[in-house]
C-alpha cells in the first residue's frame, strides 16, 4: 500500500525540487523588482520593504537613462519588421534549395552553412562600416536589415521540413498549370505552419536579445532611441547598477510578457517546428 | 571540372568567332544583341546594368581600388585657424575606407566578367535561335520564366543580396584585416594601416614573457573545445531525462510541470545571465547565505576556497568559474531541448515500444535500447550544430564573466582571461583594446574548426542523396 | 535577371550617398574670404555662421549631471542669440567614452566629458582638437597647475579641465572610527574589526592598487612610445617591490579588510557592516546616506612596510571636456568647451554634482570647501600622482592587484618581475 503511494510522491517531489532550483532566479528577479533598495540587495533574498514604485518609473517616468517605454515601442517594430522579412527569406531559400533543381544548387547550400559560421561578433565592426556606407547606422531601418538581412543562411531547418513534403503534390499541382510561385504561395507554405512559427518566434526574439550588434550599430546616447535589450544592458553597467538594478529588474520581466504570449500560442507548433524538420528527414 | 570550364570557354570562343555583328557588338554593348534580334526591354535592362556598373567603379571602386597595395599613403593633417575658428583638414586616405570599398570593387568587377561571359554566350545562342528560325522570348515571356523554371533566381535574389551585405562583404574584410597591422596605434581615420604579410599569424604562435599569444590561444582554445563538448552534452542529456521524466505517464499535470520550466526561456537570456551573474558574485547574494550557513567556512577548511578569501569565488576563480558556467548554461540550456526532446519524444514509433513492452522489456532497457538510438539518430546532425554554436556562445560566458580578473600574468598580457572563450576574446580585442589584427586572426581559426566541423558532420546530408528520399 | 537590376540599384545608392558624404569637408576654409584681420575671431564666427549649427554632447548620466548640463548648455546659446543652435545632449557612461568615440569617430559627439586617464588614447587615435586657441577665458591660467598638466601632451593642451575630483580617499563613518583611527591602515582594521566591521577598497583594482606602490616611492609611468617605465619589482633601495607586496597581502589578510568594487561597497555600508571605504566623488551620495551624520572623509591612510609608516599615495583624478577632431563645426565646440569649463559653469557643476572644479578660484569658495570629500581630496592632493600611464598598465596591474589580495603566491619577486614585464610591454 505505503509503496504505491511513495514512489508518485517521490517522483512529484523531485520535479518540484527541480522547478524549485530552476525558478529560483526568475523568483528573485521578480521580488527583486519589488524592492524599495534600488541597488543590488546582497544580504537578503526578499526585500525589507515592498513597492510598486520601480514599475511605475518604468512605465510614466523616463529618465536621462531609462525610457522604457519607447524601447519597447522600438523593440516592437524591429521585432515585427524581423519576423516579416526574416520568415519570407527562409522560406524563399528553403524552397529553391528544397523544391527545384538548378546548376550549383549543392556548393551553393554547402557555402551558405559555411558563411553562417563565420563569428558574426568579428565582423560586426566591418558591418558597421557597410552599415555607414549606405547611410543607416543609427536609425531602426538599419538594425532591421542586419537582423534580417542574414536570415537566409538558416534555411537547414526549414529545407529539412521542405523536403519531407511530397513531391507529388507539387507535381499535381504542376499538371494543373500552376506556376511554381503559386504552387509556393498555395501548396508548399499552407504546408509549413509549424515552421513559419518556428521562424517567427526566433526572429522576432532576436531584437529583444541582442545588445551587443544594437549598442555598435545605435550611436545615439538618447535613450529613446535605443532597443530594450540595449538599454536594460545600460542598467546594470557599474555606474547605473546601484540606483536602477530594480527597475533592470522590473523590465526583464515585462519583456517576458510578449514573449511568452508568443509562446503560449504558438507553443505547439514550435516544438513541430524544432522537430518538424528532424523527425522525418 | 576542368572540362566543363574548357567547355565554357570553348563556348565564348566560338561565340566571339562565329558571332554576327550584334552577337559581337554586344562584346561591348551587352544589350546590343537582344536589341537586334527583337528583345528590347531586355537589351535595355541588361545595358543599364552594365553602365551601371561602369559608373559605379569610375565613379566610386576605382579610386579606393587602386590604393589597395597600400591601402593609403596620406595621412590625415588638419590645421586650425584661430583668427577664423574654421578648421582646414588635407585631402587624406582612410585605410578602413580603402579596404572595404576595394573589396566591394573588385567585387563587382569580378561579377562584372563574369556577366560578360555569360552575356556573350547567351547572346550567341540568340543568334544561333534566331539561324534556326526558332522561337524567341518576348518580355513577357521572361518574366514568365522567372515565376517558372527560373524561379530559384527570384527566390534567391534579395535573400543572397542580404548575405552579400552582412555576411560576404564584412567576412572578406576581417579576412583582409588579418593580414594588416590594423590595431590602436593605427586607426583609422587618423591612422593609417597597412599590409603585413603573416606577421599576425606569426604573433599568434609567439610565447614570450610579453608577447603571449601563443600561450593563451592554446589553453582558450582547449578549454573552447571543453566547454562546447561539456555544453553540448550535458544540455543535451538534461533535457532528454527531463522530458521523458515529464512525459512519463505517471507524472501528473504535464504541461503545467512543462510550463513552469518554460518561463525560463521567455526572460531574454541575457537579463536571466546578468541576474544569475550577480546572484552568484563575490559578494552576491548566494555568497551571503553560504556564508551565513557556513559552508563558505566548511569549502575552506576542506581547501576548495583558497585561504586569502572571505567568500566562494564562484564566477571569479579558475576552476571554479569553469564548472560554474557548465552549471549556469545547463540551467539556461535545459529547457530549450527539454521543448525539442518532447517533440522528438511523442513521435517515437509507437508499435516498436508496444512490441518492445510485449517482449516484456523493462522501462530502463526500452529507454536504452530503443527510445536513445531513436533520438540520437534524429537529433545527430543538430548535436553538431548545437557544438558549433556553442563554441561560439557568446552570451553566456561573456555575460558571466565580465567581473572576472585573472591572476595570471600571462593571460593578462594578451587580454585574456581563464574562462574566456575564442568568440569572447576576440571580442574583447576588438571592443576594448581596438587590436584588430590579432581577433581577425583568432577569428579565421575559429571559422576554419567551425567549418571543418561542419562539413564534417553536414557531408552526408548535402551529398548524399538522402533529400530525395522523402519526396 | 531580377538579381541583377537590385545589383544595380544598390550601386546606385552606394555611390549617390559616397557622394553626398564626400562634400563636407574641407568646406569651413573657403569662408574666411573677405574679413579683416583685425575682427574679433568670435564675431567672424557668428557672421560666417549661416546654418543651424548642429552639435551633440556626451556627458554622464547621471541625473544630476544630464540637468546641470542642459542649464549651461541653454545659458550658452542665450548667449549667441544671432545663432540657431540644436544642441542635444547624450548620457554616456564616462567609463566607455573612449570606446565609444574610437569606435568611430565620425559619428562621435561633437564635445565630449571624458576622465583623465583616456586622455592618451584618445590622443593617439588623433579624436582630440588641441586646444590651440582660447576666446573668453584662458584655461591653462584659470585652472590649477596640475590640472593643465594632465590636459596637456607634449606641451599641447588637449582638452579643457572641468573638474579635479576624480580621484579616491577614504571614506569613514566617525561615530564607529575616530580622526586617529583612520590615520593609518593598521589601527583602522583593528577598530573596525573589534567592532565586527569591515573596511573596503578595491586592490585588485589597477587603479587603486597603484597609490600603495607610490607611496612607497616606486615609480611607474609612461615614457617614451606608450610604453611605461615601472620599479615596482626593484630590489633596492628604501623599500623593496616585494615589501610592499608583503604589506599588501598582510592588510588583505585582516579579517576586517575587504576587496571589494564600488557597487559592492556601497551596498555593505548601506546595510552597516562597512565602515570605512577607499573611494572617489561618486559615490559620496552613498556613503552620505548610509553614515548619515557619522559621515566623514579624509585622505588616505599610511601603511606598514618594514616597520615603517608609509603613506599611501594615489593618482589624481580629472574630468575634461574635450572637442572632437572630426567636428564639423570645430569653432562651435570649442566656444562651448569653453563655456562648460569656465568659472561660472564649474561652480554650478560642482554644486549640482558634489564633484571638485579644477578652476582655482571656484576651488576656494566655500559651496566646495564645505564638502567632506572635496576637502579629503585636497588633504590627498600632495600624495596624489598625475596619471601617465600607458594603455598595457591595467591588465597586468588588475592581475598583480588580484594575487596580491589572495596571498597564495610562493614567491613574490618573481610575481612582480612578471607584473613589470607585462606593464612595460
Amino acid at each position: 500500500m505505503s509503496k504505491k503511494y511513495i514512489r508518485p510522491v517521490l517522483r512529484h517531489l523531485f520535479l518540484a525540487a527541480l522547478v524549485f532550483v530552476w525558478l529560483i532566479p526568475i523568483l528573485w528577479l521578480f521580488v527583486t523588482s519589488l524592492s524599495t533598495y534600488k541597488g543590488i540587495n546582497t544580504m537578503h533574498f526578499f526585500p525589507t520593504h515592498w513597492t510598486l514604485d520601480n514599475y511605475h518609473q518604468l512605465f510614466f517616468r523616463p529618465d536621462t537613462v531609462a525610457n522604457f517605454p519607447a524601447w519597447f515601442r522600438n523593440s516592437m517594430v524591429i521585432g515585427c519588421c524581423c519576423c516579416v522579412i526574416s520568415t519570407f527569406f527562409v522560406l524563399m531559400v528553403s524552397y529553391a534549395f528544397s523544391c527545384m533543381r538548378f546548376p550549383g544548387r549543392k556548393k551553393l547550400m554547402s557555402f551558405s552553412i559555411i558563411l553562417g559560421m563565420f563569428p558574426g561578433v568579428l565582423s560586426m565592426i566591418a558591418i558597421y562600416f557597410v552599415m555607414k556606407l549606405l547611410g543607416l547606422t543609427d536609425s531602426i531601418g538599419g538594425l532591421i536589415i542586419i537582423y534580417s538581412a542574414g536570415s537566409g543562411l538558416g534555411f537547414l531547418i526549414c529545407k529539412g521540413f521542405f523536403d519531407t513534403i511530397p513531391a507529388s503534390l507539387r507535381e499535381s499541382a504542376r499538371l494543373e498549370g500552376a506556376s511554381e510561385l503559386q504552387i509556393f504561395t498555395r501548396v508548399v507554405i499552407p504546408l509549413s505552419k509549424p515552421m513559419i512559427v518556428y521562424t517567427v518566434i526566433n526572429a522576432f526574439l532576436t531584437p529583444w536579445m541582442d545588445f551587443v550588434m544594437a549598442k555598435l550599430m545605435i550611436r545615439s546616447k538618447e535613450p529613446s532611441h535605443w532597443t530594450v535589450a540595449m538599454g536594460l544592458f545600460n542598467l546594470v553597467q557599474r555606474t547605473l547598477v546601484g540606483d536602477y538594478f530594480t527597475v533592470f529588474c522590473a523590465g526583464g520581466l515585462i519583456v517576458a510578457i510578449p514573449i511568452s504570449v508568443l509562446f503560449i500560442i504558438m507553443q505547439r507548433f514550435y516544438v513541430e517546428g524544432i522537430t518538424g524538420g528532424a523527425v522525418k528527414g | 571540372m576542368t572540362g566543363k570550364i574548357k567547355n565554357y570557354f570553348a563556348g565564348f570562343a566560338e561565340a566571339v568567332r562565329k558571332g554576327d555583328r550584334w552577337t559581337r557588338s554586344s562584346l561591348l554593348l551587352f544589350g546590343a544583341g537582344y536589341i537586334g534580334r527583337g528583345q528590347i526591354i531586355r537589351g535595355i535592362l541588361v545595358q543599364l546594368i552594365q553602365i551601371g556598373f561602369i559608373w559605379f567603379t569610375f565613379g566610386f571602386s576605382a579610386q579606393y581600388m587602386m590604393q589597395l597595395p597600400t591601402l593609403g599613403t596620406v595621412q590625415r593633417e588638419e590645421t586650425f585657424d584661430p583668427a577664423t575658428l574654421a578648421k582646414t583638414v588635407n585631402d587624406y586616405d582612410n585605410s578602413l575606407l580603402i579596404l572595404l570599398c576595394g573589396i566591394i570593387g573588385i567585387f563587382f568587377i569580378l561579377a562584372y566578367i563574369l556577366l560578360f561571359f555569360q552575356n556573350t554566350r547567351r547572346v550567341y545562342g540568340l543568334q544561333k535561335r534566331a539561324e534556326a528560325k526558332e522561337h524567341i522570348n518576348s518580355f513577357r515571356e521572361d518574366l514568365h520564366t522567372l515565376i517558372n523554371e527560373k524561379f530559384y533566381l527570384t527566390l534567391l535574389s534579395l535573400p543572397g543580396l542580404g548575405v552579400l551585405l552582412v555576411n560576404i562583404f564584412p567576412i572578406l574584410f576581417m579576412i583582409c584585416v588579418a593580414f594588416t597591422n590594423y590595431d590602436k596605434r593605427h586607426q583609422p581615420p587618423t591612422y593609417l594601416f597597412t599590409w603585413v604579410g603573416l606577421e599576425n599569424f606569426k604573433t599568434l604562435f609567439t610565447s614570450s614573457q610579453t608577447v603571449t599569444f601563443g600561450y593563451a590561444f592554446i589553453r582558450i582554445l582547449v578549454w573552447t573545445m571543453i566547454w562546447a563538448f561539456a555544453a553540448t552534452f550535458t544540455t543535451f542529456i538534461g533535457g532528454i531525462l527531463l522530458a521523458k521524466f515529464i512525459n512519463d505517464r505517471r507524472t501528473r499535470c504535464q504541461k503545467l510541470w512543462r510550463s513552469l520550466f518554460v518561463i525560463t526561456i521567455a526572460i531574454p537570456q541575457f537579463v536571466t545571465l546578468l541576474l544569475v551573474g550577480k546572484m552568484f558574485g563575490d559578494y552576491g547574494i548566494v555568497n551571503s547565505i553560504c556564508s551565513k550557513i557556513g559552508l563558505t567556512g566548511f569549502l575552506k577548511s576542506i581547501g576548495l576556497v583558497g585561504a586569502g578569501l572571505s567568500y566562494i569565488p564562484f564566477l571569479s576563480k579558475p576552476g571554479w568559474a569553469h564548472v560554474m558556467v557548465i552549471l549556469i548554461n545547463i540551467w539556461v540550456g535545459v529547457p530549450f531541448q527539454m521543448l525539442s526532446a518532447t517533440g522528438i519524444l511523442m513521435n517515437i514509433p509507437n508499435d516498436q515500444l508496444e512490441a518492445a513492452r510485449i517482449d516484456g522489456a523493462s522501462e530502463r532497457q526500452i529507454f536504452r535500447k530503443i527510445t536513445m538510438p531513436y533520438v540520437l539518430f534524429i537529433t545527430g546532425p543538430s548535436l553538431i550544430t548545437a557544438f558549433i554554436a556553442n563554441i561560439n556562445n557568446f552570451n553566456v560566458i561573456y555575460l558571466l564573466t565580465s567581473d572576472y580578473v585573472s591572476t595570471n600574468m600571462k593571460f593578462a598580457n594578451s587580454n585574456a582571461k581563464e574562462p574566456d572563450l575564442l568568440i569572447t576574446w576576440l571580442f574583447n580585442l576588438t571592443n576594448n583594446h581596438s587590436n584588430f589584427k590579432m581577433a581577425s586572426v583568432i577569428g579565421i581559426c575559429v571559422f576554419l574548426i567551425s567549418a571543418i566541423g561542419t562539413l564534417i558532420s553536414f557531408a552526408r546530408l548535402i551529398k548524399g542523396n538522402r533529400e530525395e528520399d522523402f519526396q | 535577371m531580377r538579381k541583377r537590376i537590385l545589383s544595380l540599384l544598390l550601386a546606385g545608392a552606394m555611390s549617390v550617398t559616397m557622394l553626398a558624404g564626400c562634400g563636407g569637408s574641407g568646406k569651413a576654409s573657403g569662408k574666411t574670404e573677405g574679413n579683416t584681420a583685425k575682427e574679433d575671431p568670435v564675431q567672424t564666427l557668428i557672421k560666417n555662421t549661416k546654418d543651424p549649427v548642429n552639435l551633440t554632447l556626451w556627458c554622464s548620466e547621471t541625473e544630476a549631471y544630464q540637468k546641470v548640463m542642459k542649464e549651461r548648455v541653454d545659458a550658452f546659446e542665450k548667449q549667441y542669440p544671432k545663432v540657431k543652435f540644436n544642441i542635444t545632449i547624450g548620457a554616456e557612461s564616462e567609463a566607455n567614452c573612449k570606446d565609444d568615440v574610437l569606435k568611430d569617430v565620425e559619428a562621435a559627439a561633437d564635445v565630449f566629458v571624458f576622465p583623465d586617464d583616456q586622455l592618451d588614447g584618445l590622443v593617439q587615435a588623433g579624436a582630440l582638437q588641441s586646444v590651440d586657441a582660447t576666446y573668453t577665458y584662458d584655461p591653462a591660467k584659470a585652472n590649477t597647475k596640475e590640472t593643465v598638466e594632465a590636459a596637456s601632451r607634449d606641451g599641447k593642451m588637449y582638452a579643457y579641465p572641468m573638474t579635479a575630483s576624480n580621484g579616491y580617499f577614504l571614506y569613514y563613518n566617525k561615530n564607529v572610527l575616530s580622526d586617529e583611527d583612520v590615520k593609518s591602515w593598521d589601527t583602522m582594521l583593528k577598530k573596525a574589526g573589534e567592532q565586527g566591521k569591515t573596511v573596503g577598497m578595491e586592490v585588485s583594482g589597477a587603479w587603486f592598487l597603484y597609490g600603495f606602490f607610490s607611496g612607497a616611492g616606486l615609480e611607474m609611468k609612461k615614457g617614451d612610445e606608450d610604453k611605461n617605465t615601472c620599479n615596482w619589482n626593484s630590489t633596492d633601495g628604501k623599500y623593496k617591490g616585494v615589501d610592499v607586496a608583503k604589506a599588501i597581502t598582510e592588510i588583505c589578510k585582516n579579517k576586517a579588510m575587504v576587496n571589494c568594487v564600488n557597487e559592492d561597497a556601497q551596498a555593505f555600508a548601506l546595510d552597516g557592516k562597512m565602515v570605512a571605504d577607499v573611494n572617489g566623488t561618486w559615490a559620496s551620495g552613498a556613503f552620505k546616506k548610509a553614515y548619515g551624520d557619522g559621515y566623514a572623509a579624509t585622505k588616505l591612510p599610511t601603511f606598514t612596510v618594514n616597520g615603517d609608516q608609509v603613506q599611501q599615495g594615489s593618482f589624481a583624478g580629472y574630468k575634461f571636456v574635450g572637442v572632437n577632431a572630426y567636428s564639423k563645426n570645430t569653432g562651435w565646440a570649442m566656444l562651448l568647451s569653453e563655456f562648460l569649463t569656465n568659472e561660472e559653469s564649474q561652480s554650478a557643476i560642482a554644486q549640482a554634482t558634489g564633484e571638485g572644479p579644477s578652476n582655482t578660484k571656484v576651488a576656494e569658495s566655500d559651496v566646495v570647501t564645505k564638502e567632506p570629500a572635496i576637502k579629503a581630496l585636497g588633504e590627498q592632493a600632495p600624495y596624489a600622482d598625475l596619471q601617465r600611464v600607458g594603455e598595457s598598465y591595467w591588465e597586468p596591474a588588475a592581475t598583480l592587484g588580484q594575487s596580491l589580495v589572495e596571498g597564495n603566491y610562493k614567491d613574490p619577486q618573481k610575481l612582480l618581475d612578471d607584473a613589470v614585464a607585462g606593464i612595460t610591454q
